[in-house]
């Protein structure tokens, strides 16, 4: 891990019974680095993707994430610590149905002690950057699907995350829709800085980003 | 746990939100129905002695003379000695005696049900004062008679008219209604004590199957500590011995007959299906609700909930829930037990506790007291029940919450 390495996975490895998903991985992303992990389905890029943000833990391995070996970590302090630096979105967007856009966004600092205005003005403001100011009170299922992505991505960004973890976020979008969402994490990775680490199995998108790491059969291989 | 987030839950899944309420709710419903319908018929089984001011009763059985001719004791009631009176005054619990004389009277041309009372006492027959429809109360020394209202009008019986009992006559000064009174020691005739007294002890017939003194009597009526009534039972028969007769509440609620009647064991066995029945509809339906939230507790978890976050979140969403259909459970309550209220029950009096013989009139017919069942949800059982629908929230929520809190998040989003 170098010294501006937001990120570090070193020998990584995750067994599901005899199958191994990944293998001996490792990697760095930097501070405010776009990287994009390209790959066939099935190839272990999302495994990949979880063990490197906390989500799941390695049979075999070491993650560094700012600064801070999370292998050990409790599931809470996993949680705890994925509130205070990271950020995700997702291919289904995985929006709360009952919750309108804003309350969406506003999830992760629920358990936080806060008043409801100020998560309110947080994630009013962020929506307005990804110019869904008038869709505030919106509930998911009133939202097209580029504007659910949109809300899905000022919720990760509620937290002002070290680095957001987005796994095939264009996925279940048309073409122009995904371009626009693939515009947006640019912008945010230039203009706000934030680490990036991308998942898709679209090569086209990877141009994006400032680097791609490929991989094969659970093994990086460029 | 977030307020907002919980309510919008609710409301929004409120097809889920009823199913789970109204399931709960008419378990508890249930629940509370049971309890106030046990509670009803105790209370219905109070009544008959409560209206002549006692909670126990106590007469003694034994033999009528074969010649019936003059005052006789009814077979039901037959001598209780002064002494007896007084071991029974001074069991701990008993907290005063009503005394009361019955007789049979066989005169030549008519036979009286005659009851000896006292003039002034909370406990017994002479609660008859506030039964005078016409005329007025018997007074202490005056040889003096009421009639029963619907026996004067029978035999054309009025007021000031004179009556001869027993070879003795008794202006009559005032009509008494029955009816309106208790059931228990019923009589055609009521004289004081003190003449029923005399008229027993001057009768051979009856002193020669039950010899009696003045001051010996042949009802008792008693008040006593409620919670000790049982034991006082069970006492007195003690000193009376095995041809006592003690009615207390317990022994009408078995006239009853009905199941509620019968055993305390089976409302609390009926309790508690009830109970069952609503924690199995609030842990069936919770569990439903909330394996399909599976993906939501995933994203919870991913963007920084903790298990305790999403325990509390759960739990506070299952008690809510569970808390208005404790309400709503109380609601049916009310309304059904509101219904049940006009529910008349028959409280049969036992034919010895108010012996007519069998040979006049009305004499072998089942007395019953009527009286609407006083169904009501007291405060204390409608606190119990909301109290329990929160602890079966709490329960089902948090036990559901602590399981599916163990999710893995990247197993719940992986995409699809």
């Amino acid at each position: 891990m170098t010294k501006s390495s937001i990120l570090s996975g070193t020998d990584l490895s995750k067994k599901y019974g005899d199958l191994e998903v990944v293998k001996g991985v490792s990697l760095a992303i930097d501070a405010g680095e776009f990287a994009c992990l390209v790959g066939k389905s099935g190839c272990g890029k999302t495994t990949l993707l979880s063990l490197l943000s906390g989500l799941e833990k390695p049979t075999k391995g070491q993650v560094i994430l700012n600064g801070k070996e999370i292998n050990g970590a409790s599931e809470d302090e996993l949680a705890l610590f994925r509130r205070e630096n990271v950020g995700f979105i997702f291919q289904s967007f995985n929006l709360i149905p009952t919750l309108s856009a804003w309350e969406n966004v506003a999830l992760p600092l629920f358990p936080i002690k806060m008043t409801n205005e100020e998560r309110r003005k947080r994630a009013t403001e962020l929506l307005g950057k990804m110019e869904l100011g008038h869709r505030l009170e919106h509930l998911p299922s009133a939202l097209s699907g580029g504007e659910k992505q949109r809300v899905a991505i000022a919720r990760a960004l509620i937290n002002n995350p070290k680095i957001i973890f987005a796994d095939e976020p264009t996925g279940n979008l048309d073409s122009s829709t995904g371009e626009a969402i693939m515009d947006i994490l640019g912008k945010l990775h230039r203009d706000e800085g934030v680490a990036i680490l991308m998942v898709t199995h679209e090569v086209e998108l990877a141009k994006a980003a400032n680097r791609v790491i490929r991989m094969k059969d659970g093994e990086v291989v460029s | 746990m977030n307020v907002r987030y919980i309510m919008k839950e609710l409301y929004y899944q409120r097809r889920r939100t009823l199913t789970s309420i109204l399931g709960l709710s008419i378990g508890i419903a249930l629940l509370i129905v049971l309890n106030s319908l046990s509670l009803a018929y105790r209370q219905a089984a109070h009544v008959p002695l409560k209206e002549i001011g006692a909670d126990i009763t106590v007469q003694r059985s034994g033999d009528v003379p074969k010649d019936l001719a003059g005052a006789v004791f009814p077979c039901s009631a037959v001598t209780i000695r002064k002494e007896e009176v007084e071991k029974i005054q001074k069991l701990p619990g008993v907290r005063g005696i009503g005394t009361g004389l019955l007789l049979w009277v066989f005169d030549p041309n008519r036979a009286w049900i005659v009851l000896g009372i006292e003039k002034e006492n909370s406990i017994g027959p002479s609660l008859l004062r506030s039964s005078v429809t016409e005329g007025r109360f018997l007074e202490d020394g005056k040889p003096e008679a009421l009639v029963e209202q619907a026996y004067a009008r029978q035999f054309g019986i009025r007021l000031n008219d004179t009556i001869s009992v027993a070879n003795k006559r008794f202006p009559v000064v005032g009509f008494v209604d029955a009816s309106r009174a208790a059931k228990i020691a019923v009589a055609n005739v009521y004289l004081t004590l003190k003449e029923a007294e005399d008229m027993a002890a001057s009768s051979k017939g009856l002193q020669s199957v039950s010899p009696y003194a003045p001051g010996d009597v042949n009802l008792l009526f008693i008040k006593a500590d409620q919670e000790k009534i049982t034991g006082l039972a069970s006492e007195m028969k003690g000193i009376l011995g095995n041809k006592a007769t003690v009615a207390t509440p317990e022994s009408f609620l078995k006239l009853l007959g009905s199941l509620f009647a019968i055993s305390d064991k089976f409302t609390l066995a009926a309790s508690l299906i009830a109970i069952i029945v609503a924690v199995l509809i609030a842990f069936k339906t919770m569990a439903g609700n909330i394996a399909e939230r599976a993906r939501e507790i995933g994203v919870l978890k991913a963007v920084g909930w903790t298990n305790r976050n999403v325990v509390s979140q759960l739990m506070s969403e299952s008690v809510i829930q569970c808390f208005m259909a404790g309400i709503l459970g109380l609601l049916i309550a009310l309304g059904a037990s509101f219904g049940l209220s006009f529910m008349k029950v028959n409280i049969p009096i036992p034919w010895e506790m108010s012996p007519t013989p069998h040979f006049l009139p009305g004499g072998g017919d089942q007395v019953f007291k009527t009286l609407q069942l006083p169904v009501h949800v007291p405060w204390n059982l409608a606190f119990f029940a909301i109290l329990l629908s929160i602890i079966i929230g709490g329960m089902t929520g948090g036990l559901l919450g602590r399981h599916i809190s163990k999710i893995k998040p990247s197993e719940v989003l992986r995409h699809d």
